[in-house]
């Protein structure tokens, strides 16, 4: 188990789509999630997701290869960081994201908004072999 | 549970010794006192006392005195609800550059 996720997809289309998809808010509500945005530098921004709004603030807005913001999920106090970064490559886009901050969010106990099943203890356990039998 | 103890989970299991200790104590499913511990280990038990300590200001370990013994349980809340909100964000972001890919696709149709 780590603190970031990271994930890289290729896309087939120019670099400036993908910027735009991503940064300006008409298109981040049509593919990604109900949002009030801007890619400036210190917008506070607030993205709605079902029963949930997540909010943050822009900390690094680099057209059209960076983007960075916080991302707190609501009745939780625990900053996050999302990271988009584009490169240009033949015939396309390699998006990666990434997002970090995770090792704050126990001390919320928030997990209970998304998930609302209670494992058992031996499922517990089971998971943790597992995730040590990783490292 | 103070907040402060739950800080730095990460950095607590990076040690591979540490992680050990609270494997040990997981598979054990029961306390085990701290000599007990330290006897699987070669190193003294003043360094194990040490990784108990930072185990325990994460609240990963328990500890209860019996007697002339301090006992450890494993307590795996915290990183389970890492695990969890990690799992949780991994497959939303699959899910979502999934769907930014439809979605680029159909405005292109659209588009042309």
């Amino acid at each position: 188990m780590k603190d970031i996720i990271k994930k890289e997809q290729f896309y087939q289309f120019p670099i400036s789509d993908i910027w735009k998809a991503i940064s300006e808010q008409e298109e981040i509500s049509k593919w990604f999630i109900q949002a009030d945005f801007k890619a400036e530098v210190g917008y506070r921004y607030t993205f709605t997701y079902e029963q949930t709004k997540v909010t943050g603030e822009v900390l690094e807005a680099d057209p059209v290869y960076n983007l960075v913001y916080t991302w707190v999920v609501g009745g939780t106090t625990t900053i996050t960081t999302v990271r988009w970064s584009l490169k240009e490559q033949e015939n396309g886009t390699m998006l990666t994201i990434e997002h970090s901050g995770f090792e704050g969010y126990p001390k919320e106990s928030a997990v209970a908004m998304f998930s609302s099943s209670v494992q058992g203890w031996d499922a517990v356990c089971k998971e943790l072999q597992h995730y040590l039998g990783e490292q | 549970m103070p907040n402060k103890k739950r800080d730095n989970i990460f950095r607590a299991i990076a040690d591979p010794t540490r992680r050990e200790i609270f494997h040990m104590l997981v598979l054990a499913s029961a306390a085990l006192s701290i000599n007990e511990i330290a006897d699987h280990f070669p190193m003294s038990r003043q360094a194990i006392t040490k990784h108990i300590k930072i185990l325990n200001d994460v609240g990963l370990i328990d500890i209860v005195p019996k007697g002339r013994e301090r006992y450890c349980y494993a307590d795996p809340k915290p990183l389970k609800e890492i695990h969890d909100w990690v799992m949780y964000y991994e497959k939303f972001w699959e899910n979502k550059l999934n769907l930014l890919d439809s979605y680029l696709k159909e405005k292109n149709k659209k588009g042309n």
